[in-house]
């Protein structure tokens, strides 16, 4: 069985700030890390792997030569082929272009059984790729997953809905994007595993190794692009109440019914 | 050995720090702290190479370790006391008590001790001081007798006192520094042998985390395969050949609790209104209880990470450097840990806030692994030397070179730099000329001038560079901005204090001020209030409130 995973180089937003004068990210200083989606979607292929043990796990990233890092702390938890994909004339593609890049190296590598994907990035925040890789590949697709198991050569995924849980059969190959469950603790490679994953087979391609056509590429192969990146307003209103205690308890209470923060 | 590559050091540093997030929480060590309590268990699972195996990397490849480079362990050491320096301490322990075998043992041994370290998950401490005998260790006092059999030594006898031994109490094998016939010897001695019982855990100012305990060794017996390198004599050397890399450990020390107490004041003075506006507004503040700290800290970094890629690279020593980034690093972290406490004002002085913890912990910096004012001493005695040698022109030639280089790069604080080293330069010599190093004090204070201006000289050639290093996490104008600040307050400091050296021990007049080019240095002050301007906005976007 071959099990592709997709995963992302992003900042660790929790450090990131914008330049509101230049609507770009303030980097200085910023960690980047394996985006938290994709590494639950790791978690989880090696999990299916576990259960299946003839299963290869290969995890595939698109970025600059640096996003090697996430490649190798994927190998490093237990995946077993990396792919880089670097090249120049993946700059600037949008979520589109982004998905026919990958989807062109996955059919490229090999056969495919379930492709797994972090629901979205926490740096665009878009949820589009996962989608469109499925698309571009005219296979099923399900959002929302947070747990994926293969059986009689079927997958079964638990996918998050509005107040519970579907259970979804599918066959394959689907690909699957993945949720994580509330304070899930996300594991962390040792030491050992980490100079293990030295060894471990890793290829970077470019757009000609993955015969992507270039106008389908990077900006001119966008279809969307990012206009204007800036932080949300927030507006602060006071209101002063002046009344005894319990009459205000009961206004406040009442505030809070209007703008919907209590029921 | 060789340093790994970056990723897999950066992947390594990651999970450490991860680890540190999940099982030793500020409120985790801040209760084992008040009660002098060693995490035995956390530690031991540090070692599991299942969860991160901490102690493999000081273990070269070949011995079932990682192998790790003195760079790797450099950024392992500063992460280790940024979460707690009791909990560095007790895993540095395990990696000096490793050295001895590494540098002296024999195949055989190395491949017995180290793979059993390696294999075991063996907490090792490392047993050379005494009661009498701490950066004077010819004064050893226990002895290692030999057994002999049939006209052939079959082991020792050691019989003797060990104190301040960190790991003492809860190591599983020591490597004993005793006093053998043929001179000072390292033996491995295991934990259970008949006649070796460590003592109490002490109860320390800082560093409670870590065990700290005497050994007591009452005719000890270990075969004579035990002895490392299997020649009597060796000891001191063994020791001595890796003073340069472990005394660069405890600089890593010092420059990682400097930082993390100094981003706990400038996430604080960000958030902490007076009289209308933040702290880190206020220059009164900032340029007093900030900025040079953060300056000196990153000379620190700039220097180890000098020291670390020369003995990367395969030189062998440099004991002096080792003292010279040790004195600066700890000797740095361990005031700006004190002005960390002054910036948080009375929530700095609670236990509520980690600076107070940190300012206890990292004052053993300064007096463990040789005390700074053995480390004065070292550098004086190391450096005097090269004067001697080179007729007084070791640090010239320094000042040459970055003169030449300052055409090129005008912004790094080189030119300021190469006037302090001429300034040191001239300073050692009329205390040369006019024999003033029989004054101890002198020789000290020159130790500390002589560090300073070498770090001016590396952090200074260290901002010129195109690239820099991926621990630094300063843009260039910001780097630049402390390289020159650094470069003129270490110039300011070596010719006034030099000067002062000079004139309070010689009784005729002298043109000193004009030798040390007293009225350039001064001149070349200018500048300065606006770098800590940019350095003080810089700190708050790196470390911006949380």
């Amino acid at each position: 069985m071959n099990i592709f995973v997709c995963i992302k180089q992003v900042p660790d937003t929790t450090e990131v700030k914008i330049n509101p004068e230049t609507g770009t990210l303030i980097r200085a200083g910023v960690p980047s890390i394996l985006n938290p989606y994709d590494h639950f979607a790791v978690v989880n292929a090696l999990k299916i792997k576990k259960s299946n043990p003839d299963a290869v796990v290969n995890v595939i990233s698109m970025g600059p030569p640096q996003a090697k890092a996430v490649i190798q702390m994927a190998l490093a938890l237990g995946c077993d082929n990396g792919y880089l994909l670097s090249d120049a004339a993946f700059a600037g593609s949008d979520t589109w272009a982004t998905a026919y890049a990958l989807s062109s190296a996955i059919k490229k590598i090999g056969k495919y059984d379930i492709i797994i994907c972090g629901m979205q990035a926490i740096d665009g925040d878009t949820a589009q790729v996962g989608p469109q890789i499925a698309s571009q590949l005219n296979i099923p697709q399900v959002t929302f997953a947070d747990n994926v198991e293969i059986e009689n050569k079927k997958a079964l995924i638990k996918r998050h809905i509005d107040d519970g849980y579907d259970t979804i059969e599918s066959p394959l190959p689907v690909l699957v994007t993945m949720v994580m469950p509330k304070d899930y603790e996300l594991p962390f490679p040792s030491f050992v595993n980490i100079t293990k994953a030295l060894s471990k087979p890793f290829f970077t391609y470019t757009a000609d190794d993955i015969m992507a056509k270039k106008e389908y590429l990077g900006l001119k192969g966008s279809p969307t692009q990012v206009n204007r990146i800036y932080p949300p307003q927030r507006e602060v209103k006071t209101t002063v109440i002046n009344t005894t205690s319990v009459e205000a308890v009961d206004k406040i209470i009442e505030i809070l019914k209007q703008e919907n923060f209590i029921k | 050995m060789p340093q790994l590559d970056s990723i897999t050091r950066n992947l390594m540093l990651d999970s450490l720090n991860e680890y540190a997030k999940r099982k030793l929480p500020y409120d985790f060590i801040r209760e084992k702290d008040r009660e002098n309590e060693c995490p035995v268990d956390i530690l031991r699972e540090m070692y599991d190479p299942e969860v991160l195996g901490i102690h493999l990397i000081s273990i070269p490849r070949e011995y079932g370790g990682i192998g790790g480079g003195t760079t790797d362990l450099y950024r392992i050491c500063e992460l280790l006391a940024k979460i707690d320096l009791g909990v560095a301490t007790s895993v540095f322990a395990t990696y000096l008590g490793i050295d001895p075998i590494n540098v002296g043992g024999t195949e055989e041994q190395k491949k017995k001790w180290l793979g059993r370290i390696a294999e075991k998950r063996l907490m090792v401490a490392y047993g050379a001081t005494e009661p009498d005998a701490g950066s004077d260790l010819v004064n050893l006092k226990t002895k290692a007798e030999h057994v002999v059999r049939d006209g052939k030594i079959i082991g020792y006898r050691i019989t003797g006192l060990k104190q301040w031994i960190s790991n003492g109490g809860i190591a599983d094998l020591y490597t004993i520094l005793a006093m053998a016939p043929g001179g000072p010897s390292w033996f491995v001695v295991e934990r259970d042998t008949e006649g070796f019982t460590p003592a109490h855990h002490e109860d320390k100012h800082g560093i409670r985390l870590s065990n700290t305990a005497g050994l007591s060794l009452d005719s000890v017996y270990v075969p004579a395969d035990n002895l490392i390198g299997s020649v009597e004599g060796q000891g001191l050397l063994q020791a001595q050949a890796v003073f340069g890399y472990t005394r660069l450990m405890v600089a890593a020390f010092g420059l990682g609790c400097g930082w993390s107490a100094l981003e706990t004041a400038v996430r604080y003075s960000q958030q902490r209104i007076q009289s209308g506006g933040p702290l880190s507004e206020k220059q009164g503040y900032t340029h007093k209880l900030m900025v040079p700290h953060a300056v000196n800290l990153e000379a620190a970094r700039a220097y180890i990470e000098y020291v670390a890629q020369r003995l990367d690279s395969g030189e062998h020593g440099l004991a002096t450097e080792g003292a010279i980034a040790k004195y600066w690093s700890t000797e740095s972290g361990n005031r700006a840990a004190e002005d960390s406490i002054q910036a948080l004002g009375g929530y700095g002085y609670t236990k509520d806030f980690p600076v107070e913890k940190i300012k206890r912990d990292v004052k053993i910096t300064c007096i463990y692994e040789g005390t700074n004012e053995i480390m004065e001493m070292t550098i004086y005695r190391g450096r005097w030397q090269e004067h001697l040698k080179t007729r007084g022109s070791y640090y010239l030639n320094m000042a040459d070179e970055l003169d030449e280089l300052s055409k090129k790069n005008t912004d790094c604080g080189m030119s300021v730099a190469a006037m302090g080293l001429r300034a040191l330069s001239a300073v050692m010599e009329e205390c040369r000329l006019n024999k003033l190093t029989r004054h101890q004090h002198v020789t000290f204070v020159l130790g500390r001038l002589i560090s300073m201006a070498e770090h001016s000289y590396i952090f200074s050639k260290a901002a010129s560079a195109e690239r820099y290093s991926e621990s630094v996490k300063f843009d260039k104008p910001t780097y630049k901005a402390m390289a020159r600040v650094f470069a003129k307050n270490a110039a300011l400091e070596v010719a006034i204090r030099g000067s002062s050296l000079v004139l309070g021990a010689v009784d005729k007049a002298t043109n000193l001020a004009e030798k040390i080019n007293l009225a350039a240095i001064e001149k070349e002050q200018y500048g300065i209030i606006s770098d800590m301007d940019l350095i003080s906005k810089s700190l708050c976007q790196v470390f911006k409130a949380r």
